[in-house]
This record gives C-alpha cells, structure tokens and sequence, in this order.
C-alpha cells in the first residue's frame, strides 16, 4: 500500500490554510474581512479567472452528464422536509403559510422521486445548511453552496463510483485544457491524473489514516483532519466506500450481506482537499427505511409523503451522488478555501452579503 | 330531591378522592427531609436542621416506618462502617492530623464532565412545575458544580430562544442560566425527543453561536431518552392552551385538533419513541459523527432488558447511562403506569452493580426517589457513579427558591462527606461493596452483601 502513496503532496494552498487557521482569532478575523467585502475581491483578476473557471466547470459537468443520457431537471428549493443527513448541520426553515418549511440541504428525497420518471437524473442545485460554528476553519464548508445532484435508477454502488471517477477525471481534464494558461497564471500546477484510481473501504480507510498518525475511531465518519491526511498521500483521486452504518443519513442502504455497514462511498480529492462526492445506494423498503430513521434520531411521520412514494414507487432500487460545485472549482484552481471558489461566499456564524 | 342529595355526597366523596392523592403523595415522599435541607444549608443534615441543639436533645436511630412499604428501596440498606481504618491512617499520614469530614473529596467525572460532588441534577422538562422553576434551579446547580439536565419538549413547547408563553423560560434562557453561573466542574446535557427531532433541536444547539464556546470546551452533551421511571414505555402528556397547541400541532399527536377543539385547553401527547438494539446502537453513531464534541448520555426506565443497553451504550462510547426506577419522579403520568410497570430503584441499582462487575468503564448512574447523601453512598458503594436527582430540587426551589436549591445541594454534599469519612475513606470514588450491607434478605442476596441480622 505505502508504495503507491508516494506520488501524492500537500498541495501549498492546503499548507497555507493550515498556516492561516493556527491562530484562530486572526484567522476568523481575516475569514469576516473577506466574505464581508466580496465585492472587492471578485474584480481582482484572479477571481475573475477563478468564476470564468467555475463556469466551464458546469458546463463541462452537464456535457459530461448530457452524454451519458441524463436529463437535467428543476431542483427543489424549499418543502415540508429536507435531507437530514448533514453531520450536525442546521436546517434553515421558512414559514409556509403557517407551516415550518425547510430550504433544501440537498434535494436527496426528490432526486429519487423524480428518478423513478426518469431513470437518470440530475439537479444543479443551491442548498442551504447551517453548518456548526467550527466548520468555519475548514476551508470546506460553505452555508450556501451548490451541487450537482444526480440520481440513476438500478444502479449499484460500484456502478455509481466508477460514474463519478469518470466525471471528476472528464471535468477536470477538460478545464484543465481550456484554462491550462489561466491555472498557470494563478499558481496552480494543472492536475493530472492515473487511472485506475484508488479505492479503500472505510475501514482500510481508517487503517490508513492512523498509520499517518491521525487517530480516528473505527465506526464514525473519517474526521476531516484525517480525511485530509489521507487525500495529501494521493496524487490521483480516491474513493472511500463501505462506511458503517450511523455515519451517513437514514437513505443510504445497509448492505443486507454486512449488516453495520454501508453500500456508500465518498469520492475524495487528492493533494489534501478531501472530499469530492458523496453517494450511495438507496435504501427503499419501507419498514427498514422507517427503522434507518429512527436510528438516526428522526420522527418517521415527518417523512410521510416520502415514505408513502417509496411505497407506491417499489421497489424503487437507485443509487446516486452528489457533487459540491465549489470543492470542485477550489480544488481546480488550487484556493485555500471554498470562500474563495464562489461569489458572496457565506461560512458559518459570519453575517455577510 | 333525594337524587339531587346523592349527587352531592357521591361529588364531595369524588373531590376528597383527589385531595387524597394529593396527600398521599405529600405522606409518603419525604417533605419534611427535603425541606430542612434546603431551609437550613448544611446545617439541614442534622435533626431539627441545626448543629446546635447537639447536646441538648436525646436522639437516635428511628426503628418504626410510618407505613407498610410495597417494594424495598435504598433505605432498607444500611452503611456498615469498620473500627479499623487503614485509610484514615494514611490520610492522617498526608495531611499530618486526624482527618475529618470536610477532607473528603467529593470530586468526580459524571458522563465526560468533571463534577463537584457524585450528583446530577435531572433533565426536567416543559411541564408547568418544572418550567417555573427552572432557573432557579439552573443557577444553583451551577454555582454549585453539578451537571443538570435539560428535558425534552422544552424547546418545542416553551420556545428554542423566544418564550413561547410569558410566564415560561425558554429553552435558550434555561441552558443559559446553567452555562453563564459554571465554573470549574460541570456541563449540560440535553434531551431531544421524537417531537423535539421534528425541529432539529440538537443541530440548532450544536451550531448556536452562543452556546459554541461551551460546545468547544466540553460542557455539552445530549441526552437519548429510552423512558422514564415512572411511566416506562410511555410518553408525555400535559394540557396545553388551545392556542398554544396550534402552533405545535404538526408536532404531536392531539386527541382532538386544537384548530376545532372546542375548550380553551387540549391534552398533548408525545411519543415513548421506538427503540431497537439496532435503533440504539445506530443512534448513538450518529451523535457521535454529527456532534464529535458533545458528550453522550442515555436516560432510560426499569426495563427488563436493562443491561443490554449498557452493554450498547458501552460498546459505542457513550459517556453515560442512567436507570431511572419506577419511583422515579414525574409531571404526569399514569395512576397504573406509576403503580404497575417495571421495577423498583434498588433493583436498576443491582443491574448498574452486574453491569460494573462485567467491566463496563461508563458512567452509570441510578434515579428514582433518591433524595440524601447516604442514598448518594450506597449508590456509588455499589456500583453507579452517581445519584440523578429531580424532585428535591423542586421542592427546595419551591421552600426557598435558588438558596434553597443550593442549601439542599451543599446539605447533601456534607452528608456524603460525612458518611464516606465514617467509612474510613477519603475520596467518594472509594466506597465500594464492602460499606454496605442489608436489613433485608432479599437484598442481602441480590446485591450478594451481609444480612446484618445473620449469624455469620
């Protein structure tokens, strides 16, 4: 295993970032500064190369999606209910003429309502998600952000894994291409990438993480400090699947033939930017998905509508993933943060435009 | 006319019915104990709540109980203290005088927070009496270094930040009058509830900015709910306004909708919650990858599986357990829930004491009608961490209001310290199995301690 990790470096940005957050009250301060006069910024000509980036990069995403036969559909922005699955982060709620509304944290519930019309779908869609307050000083977490949010029906976990390799290999290949001038100018040594890349179970995952001397409990989700040291010791993208059950929302499906464990996967960025993708097939018999929710600490009656589509939709077997556009155009362009991958950025606990 | 006298006799009869449930309460619960404490402070441990009529009394142990109990309970243990104490000896060694009471430590870890005494004040909840007296006691438990719980449906009833009726706290102002009066020991863990997890109460808590640098220091957690004491396998009613249940009526489960109710209150019922081995376990991975820096409690009733969610919450690294016996404290619950379901406070304690001598390295503490330091001793003497304690607190809120919380509270701390240093023991995370021993045979054999009246 060690031998394959030597291509892979810290890339300097990740360094710089890590520089910035050692003093974390200089580096909230600077983090205000910044995202509260974003309109200074967007006019200097990096950022003004960084949103021509971002916007080949959806473009060379739905070209890529368009190819392989998937239709673009309108994402929800408010319902009744949203995706609870978001690792300690608050919903945002409006008033729905009376009722408590969520703004959508990701369009989860739908995609798979909507691949059940048309078996391969996807939303470039805006989420909201308050996130807690430390998320702050992880350059990764946005409140407001965008994903590419896609949903096949049949699919399986390794068919979905290898859709989402080839995606972030297309994508970034191709920009890479067009902007190879631009990224130069910017600093950013244009990524390459070796196929096949590499896949851990989480497990193997963790294995590898404390073996880097970042210590992480065997059932929780990687932590990001881990994820991070994992990601800097690839120089290609790498996926990890199998995650144990308790770690990802009531949707992603428990592998009947390994209970505790999971059939996800996320898709991690190389050079210390970690995580790309995150996906999974879908649980979609009623009474388990019921049983995932009350594990996850949800009221089932609040899914209602949900659970009655499953039911009338069975068995509706997918599986899907979603993409967050601003990781992927940080990690294009090399930025320190997401704060810097996208106009009007807002982070956690900071009031800004 | 004689129909009409009937009806009369047959109501008045039917009202001193009620009033004698009242009465039997106020019999039966230790109201003059707990009043004392919290009116006279420390000086509440000693009879007639004064050290000064030492000397001028003739006193000594009650023999006589006021009425035939139905179950045993922590009172039908006695301490069982030695004449020779190696332990004092050395203490005398360290300290290089004959140690007394108030050098016992009382110092502990209850559920991953440091505390100032083997105590922890229970989560209460939105009901009226616990609401109204929720600052107050909040302030106390703080001021005095014990962990204090936050009930459920207290968010979603009284409001997260803004008071949801003017004479009620918030959930907010509660929490914030425990976290701004802590100093060095102490910490908060909160409930949420089926209903509460509708308004994803534990992500608001977990991203408030106000309660950030409290989450960061470790002075949080959250608290799964697994049943109660009193009403085991049920959930929750209270009365609310009718025009307080239309804000929530998404939320519970009305008898009759409050938007056509014709009253001016309706009942409100909450959900026991579904639990599963998997549910369980699935839970707990979840708080502990959504919220890495809050500690984990479970509160759960005298069920019969007791020790197999231990045995989950040990595995998963939970931070702590309790087992709330069916003498547990309530707002309301039903007569025959009360009577009839599940087992005895002595007998969580038993299942605490299997579950230590298994290995298990949590926090485990025991609830239901616990109310003094020799409670808080034969606990800890026989297995559990510490004493969850609710209704006295109440009470002495009621007596003398956030003074008499911390009356009670130091009342209590110089009771444990007295009895431990009567042990021959110094540090309360001392006492073990060997200070305890039974005035009943039933007990004697299920905690496997002395009978006092046997011949060995």
């Amino acid at each position: 295993m060690d031998a394959e990790l030597v291509d892979g470096q810290v890339n300097k940005s990740i360094l710089e970032l890590e520089d910035m957050v050692k003093d974390e009250h200089a580096f909230l301060g600077f983090l205000e500064k910044w995202v509260q006069g974003s309109w200074r910024w967007v006019k200097e000509d990096k950022y003004r190369t960084m949103l021509r980036i971002e916007a080949t990069t959806l473009r060379e995403v739905r070209a890529f999606l368009d190819s392989r036969g998937f239709t673009e559909a309108l994402a929800p922005i408010v319902g009744p209910v949203t995706d609870p699955g978001i690792r300690g982060a608050k919903q945002a709620t409006i008033d729905f003429y009376g009722h408590e509304y969520k703004v959508m944290s990701s369009a989860i519930l739908y995609k798979q309502y909507l691949a059940s019309s048309l078996d391969k779908v996807y939303f470039v869609s805006p989420n909201v998600r308050l996130e807690p307050n430390d998320s702050a000083l992880t350059g990764r977490h946005l409140v407001e952000f965008y994903q590419v949010d896609l949903e096949v029906k049949g699919a399986s976990l390794e068919d979905v894994i290898s859709l989402a390799e080839d995606l972030v290999e297309r994508v970034v290949k191709a920009v890479a291409e067009e902007h190879w001038r631009d990224l130069e100018r910017m600093g950013r040594t244009p990524p390459q990438f070796k196929r096949p890349f590499k896949r851990y179970t989480h497990a193997e995952a963790v294995e590898l993480a404390n073996k880097l001397g970042c210590s992480n409990p065997r059932n929780t989700e990687l932590r990001w400090e881990c994820e991070k040291m994992v990601s800097a010791r690839h120089g290609s993208p790498l996926a990890v699947y199998e995650y144990p059950k308790g770690s990802r929302g009531f949707y992603d499906r428990e592998d009947p033939g390994r209970p505790g464990y999971l059939r996800d996967f996320d898709l991690l960025y190389p050079e210390g930017f970690g995580e790309a993708v995150s996906g999974a097939e879908r649980e979609f018999e009623p009474a388990r998905v019921i049983a995932r929710m009350r594990e996850s600490g949800e009221d089932p009656n609040k899914y209602r509508w949900y659970l009655e589509m499953l039911r009338e939709n069975y068995p509706l077997q997918t599986a899907g993933f979603g993409i967050g556009v601003e990781r992927l155009v940080r990690y294009i362009c090399g930025l320190r943060g997401v704060w810097e991958a996208r106009p009007y950025p807002k982070v956690a606990g900071i009031v800004s435009p | 006319m004689a129909v009409k006298a009937v009806e009369l006799a047959v109501k008045i009869k039917a009202m001193l019915a009620a009033l004698r449930g009242l009465r039997e309460f106020m019999d039966d619960y230790p109201f003059d104990e707990i009043s004392m404490k919290a009116l006279k402070g420390r000086e509440g441990a000693y009879p007639f709540g004064e050290v000064g009529t030492y000397g001028a009394a003739v006193l000594g142990a009650s023999v006589s109980r006021r009425s035939y109990p139905r179950f045993l309970s922590l009172d039908d243990l006695v301490l069982y203290p030695p004449a020779f104490t190696p332990r004092r000896l050395e203490k005398m060694a360290e300290l290089l005088r004959e140690p007394v009471f108030t050098d016992v430590s009382l110092e502990t870890e209850l559920g991953g927070f440091k505390s100032a005494a083997p105590l922890v004040v229970a989560s209460m909840g939105s009901t009226d009496i616990a609401s109204r007296y929720s600052i107050q006691i909040a302030k106390a438990a703080a001021a005095e270094g014990v962990p204090m719980g936050v009930g459920e449906n207290v968010s979603t009833v009284r409001g997260y930040e803004a008071r949801r009726s003017k004479l009620h706290p918030s959930f907010k102002e509660r929490v914030m009058a425990y976290l701004g009066n802590l100093d060095g020991s102490g910490g908060v863990f909160i409930q949420q509830n089926v209903e509460d997890s509708y308004d994803e109460h534990w992500n608001k808590v977990y991203s408030d900015k106000d309660l950030e640098p409290f989450i960061e220091e470790g002075r949080v957690g959250f608290e799964v709910k697994v049943g109660q004491g009193a009403k085991p396998g049920l959930g929750g009613v209270i009365r609310m306004r009718r025009e307080d249940a239309v804000k929530v009526r998404d939320k519970y489960h009305f008898l009759e909708d409050p938007l056509t109710a014709k009253g001016k209150y309706v009942e409100r019922y909450s959900v026991p919650g579904t639990f599963t081995p998997d549910i369980l376990r699935g839970t707990i991975r979840m708080m502990r990858n959504n919220y890495p820096r809050a500690k984990i409690w479970i509160k759960t009733g005298p069920y019969r599986d007791v020790a197999e969610i231990i045995r989950i919450a040990s595995e998963e690294g939970a931070d702590a357990v309790v087992i709330d016996g069916k003498e547990g404290g309530t707002g309301m619950a039903p007569s025959a829930a009360m009577k009839e379901l599940g087992y005895p406070t002595v007998v969580g304690l038993k299942k605490i004491m299997d579950a230590r001598l298994g290995g298990a390295g949590l926090s485990l503490l025991v609830a239901g009608r616990l109310f003094n330091g020799a409670h808080a001793v034969k606990s800890i003497a026989l297995g559990a961490s510490g004493v969850y304690v609710g209704r006295p607190l109440i009470l002495a809120a009621m007596i003398r209001g956030e003074k008499g919380v911390r009356n009670y509270i130091e009342a209590v701390k110089v009771e444990i310290q007295m009895l431990v240093s009567a042990l021959g023991k110094y540090d309360v995370r001392e006492v073990s199995r060997e200070d305890v021993a039974s005035l009943n045979q039933d007990l004697a054999r299920m905690f496997g301690i002395p009978y006092v009246y046997s011949r060995e």
